[in-house]
């Protein structure tokens, strides 16, 4: 576990403290990935000169003095919901949020100039399930000019399995496993599939997590309409015992347990929604453990039932008796766009920067989006098999290794 | 469970306070129509919702009657800011009282300074049936129209929808007829423990609204548009108060768009759909009611856009960015504001509509700091 000196806590902005300690904290539970990159900003901050130091943080720290800030002492080691609803109504947190940003900015900039060489290439691979009513052309018509479209000679579920078991093997063997390869998916297909096949596999499934998300909400259901109820549930959940709700596997390992609370604490709808679970925790899997190979397996969602969508916490297959439905045509809506988050997220990481391939693919379709670096070179001109496609990605990701 | 249960009434109360408003602002008998005042004003307010899925080049599926039937009518803002905080209850506290409120985001203060409502009561010395808030969205509160009436529709529908899926009502399942007993058992049960809850000699509802909210629940659940949203039963509250009581200031407020905070973006959108049908509905009702038609400023508005796509907020799930996406919206004005219609290019701010709609009704929002919009003077 790392430290941190006494003195620089005390030199550092006042928002910047809970927040650090809080990470500190829970220095084992971080992924190699994270506990790098705040050891880097540790050590940057720490070497800078004392006038540099100042010149940072300066602007940040004037404008902290003219916010109403909570009693945050050097000890404190996390911000509340009701700290950051005080923090975020403030007059001057859009200036607050800005001077963090150009904070942030330098200080990679800064931790970026030092590096000698480029990240490792990296894989993602958005996958769309089969039975969706696709429209004519090409379904990521947004993303096109980021690459090139091509053509199967089969539908891509025709040799998926062994495509993407390819990737997964040409990934850095020495690397922790939690940088290797990541897989999200609404059902659990891809997770028992591949688990066999390849090494270094982190699979999470929202089916699979069923009885933990139903453990958080039930927990969140009761939460009254006031700040103090959300942090005393949010605080309750980040003491429950997941262990027996994530089975012998993921329960023992304490590190992606923490990760999936975290996640689940997060909102953005990745305790209710298969395909939003898919979408945010491939960006925080990016975000924090930073893998080389990503997969993210959406799904078909059910039809929202008349009225029980109006209390979205709920399970609306025990309210009401209406049978449950799939609802493709809207879940192609939602995973289009979700699948381009994922790929978009990576063009704000540094370590995935003009370094990262994305895969675009539907089950039963024949036609795949690439986007990114591969070389438009090289291709035949015709349609071309999916083994062929993986050879070609494997061959890139060798060139960068 | 019996926690469960315990925290489920407690979230009651808050439901019942905000019935209670209405009732306590409601004189015993209604006064003659000659006290009020021949404008009128509707505001209503959308969530979260970007240009891009609206007016924008790419947005115009989405809203096919806001932009292909009221616009050519309109009096239509291009550029509408939200210079304050991006959250519910501070934007429409702001666009109420014409300055940037900056207070806790779950309503549990009043806003700062004095509201339309309060302008619009003080200065025309209106009965208190004259000024009415309904609202779908669950972070507002009572608070949000002190001085008026406050009608939270969408809390009224949880609260029903809850206790049948959990088990709390004798009603076993969700289906129209048995939700339509729910929330009227809501509805009096609620009004029946205000004497219990705060002493005072309010202890029944008044005769007027309840046969107001009795009416618009049945049509919500039992009407033949098989409506189920929040939104579609905020609107049929918001229609009978109009049809009934006739206030001078209605504001109401659309929130099915939030749906986007747990990333269904297909829900997001039709929910954008389902607003414009209701605004043209909630249009084509004030041209159809004596009362309304013709005298009446109706203010079409989202309190925000959402969060750009790629940012580290999560895109359209959110909006809390500072960016022009998530503050810059546009802002619809009908009525006899909009005699001369027309696409303003300027940019306007949310703490503008206050002043504005307070001098077309003649009254002024002497602490608001936005500006009185020349196009609105009809």
């Amino acid at each position: 576990m790392t430290t941190i000196d006494k003195e620089l806590l005390k030199r550092l902005p006042r928002t910047f403290v809970p927040s650090l300690n809080e990470q500190l904290d829970k220095w084992d539970l971080l992924f190699p990935a994270e506990q790098r990159t705040l050891q880097n900003q540790l050590d940057y901050l720490a070497g800078l000169a004392p006038g540099d130091f100042d010149g940072l943080f300066r602007a940040m720290k004037d404008v902290e003095a003219k916010m109403q800030l909570p009693a945050w002492e050097a000890s404190s080691r996390r911000i509340s919901i009701s700290e950051t609803s005080l923090l975020v109504r403030s007059p001057f947190y859009p200036q607050w949020r800005s001077e963090v940003e150009k904070v942030f900015a330098r200080i990679d900039e800064g931790i970026e100039a030092r590096k000698s060489r480029k990240p490792r290439r990296s894989v993602v691979v958005c996958l769309l399930p089969a039975g969706l009513p696709l429209p004519a052309g090409i379904p990521w018509p947004r993303l096109a000019q980021a690459g090139r479209t091509l053509s199967l000679r089969a539908a891509f579920s025709d040799g998926a399995e062994q495509f993407l078991l390819a990737l997964a093997r040409q990934t850095d063997s020495a690397a922790d496993p939690a940088e290797r390869t990541w897989v999200f998916e609404t059902g659990d297909a891809l997770s028992r599939t591949l688990a066999s096949g390849a090494d270094g596999l982190t699979p999470l499934s929202f089916e699979s997590l069923g009885p933990a998300r139903k453990a958080f909400l039930q927990r969140l259901n009761v939460i009254k309409k006031d700040l103090h109820s959300a942090d005393q549930a949010y605080d309750d959940l980040r003491h429950l015992d997941l262990a027996s709700l994530l089975g012998k596997g993921l329960g023992r390992d304490l590190r992606l347990s923490s990760f999936i609370r975290d996640l689940f604490l997060s909102g953005n709808g990745a305790l209710l929604f298969g395909n939003a679970f898919v979408e945010w925790g491939s960006s925080e899997a990016m975000r924090r453990a930073q893998p080389q190979l990503l997969i993210c397996s959406f799904g078909i969602r059910h039809k929202l039932k008349p009225f029980s969508s109006v209390a979205v916490f709920e399970d609306q297959g025990r309210a009401s008796p209406a049978p449950e439905q799939d609802d493709a045509p809207s879940s192609l809506i939602d995973a289009q766009i979700l699948a381009e988050y994922v790929y978009l997220t990576t063009s704000r990481l540094p370590s995935y920067v003009e370094q990262t391939l994305g895969v675009f693919a539907i089950e039963d379709s024949s036609t795949v989006q690439v986007l990114g670096p591969l070389p438009s070179t090289g291709w035949p001109s015709g349609p071309l098999a999916l083994a062929e496609l993986g050879t070609g990605i494997v061959r890139w990701m060798e060139e960068g290794a | 469970m019996r926690a469960n249960i315990a925290q489920a009434v407690d979230r009651r109360t808050l439901l019942r306070l905000a019935l209670l408003a209405a009732v306590e602002k409601l004189p015993a008998k209604a006064p003659a129509r000659p006290d009020r005042p021949a404008r009128k004003v509707v505001l209503a307010t959308i969530a979260g919702v970007r240009r891009k899925e609206t007016f924008a080049a790419t947005g115009p599926d989405n809203i096919p009657r806001l932009r292909g039937e009221l616009m050519p009518q309109a009096l239509f803002y291009e550029n509408c800011v939200n210079e304050g905080v991006t959250s519910h209850f501070n934007s429409i506290s702001s666009i109420l009282t014409g300055v940037w409120q900056h207070v806790d985001d779950w309503g549990r203060d009043l806003p700062r300074n004095p509201t339309l409502i309060n302008y619009v009561r003080n200065q025309l010395h209106l009965d208190p049936t004259q000024t009415f808030v309904v609202t779908s969205n669950k972070a507002l509160t009572a608070n949000i129209g002190a001085g008026g009436n406050v009608i939270l529709t969408k809390q009224l529908l949880i609260e029903a929808v809850e206790r049948i899926a959990l088990g709390f009502s004798r009603r076993p399942r969700l289906d129209r007829d048995l939700l339509l007993e729910e929330l009227t058992d809501v509805m009096q049960q609620d009004y029946e423990r205000i004497g219990w809850e705060v002493p005072g000699p309010a202890a029944t509802m008044e005769p007027r609204l309840k046969q107001t909210f009795l009416t618009a629940l049945a049509n919500f659940v039992k009407g033949p548009d098989n409506a189920t949203s929040g939104d579609e039963l905020t609107f049929m509250v918001a229609a009978e108060v109009l049809r009934r009581v006739e206030p001078a200031l209605l504001m109401i407020n659309f929130s099915d768009v939030e749906v986007a905070h747990f990333g269904v973006y297909s829900a997001h959108l039709a929910g954008i759909r389902n607003t414009d049908a209701i605004c043209y509905r909630l249009w084509n009702l004030l041209q159809s009611l004596p009362a309304y038609a013709g005298q009446t400023a109706l203010v079409i508005m989202p309190e925000f856009g959402r969060d750009p796509d790629g940012s580290t907020t999560n895109g359209f799930f959110n909006h809390r960015t500072n960016t022009e996406e998530n503050r810059v919206t546009w802002l619809m004005v009908l009525g006899p504001s909009a005699s001369r219609p027309a696409y303003v290019k300027k940019t306007v701010r949310h703490i503008d509509v206050a002043p504005s709609l307070g001098a077309f009704l003649g009254v002024e929002c002497s602490e608001s700091v936005g500006e009185m919009l020349p196009e609105f003077r009809a």
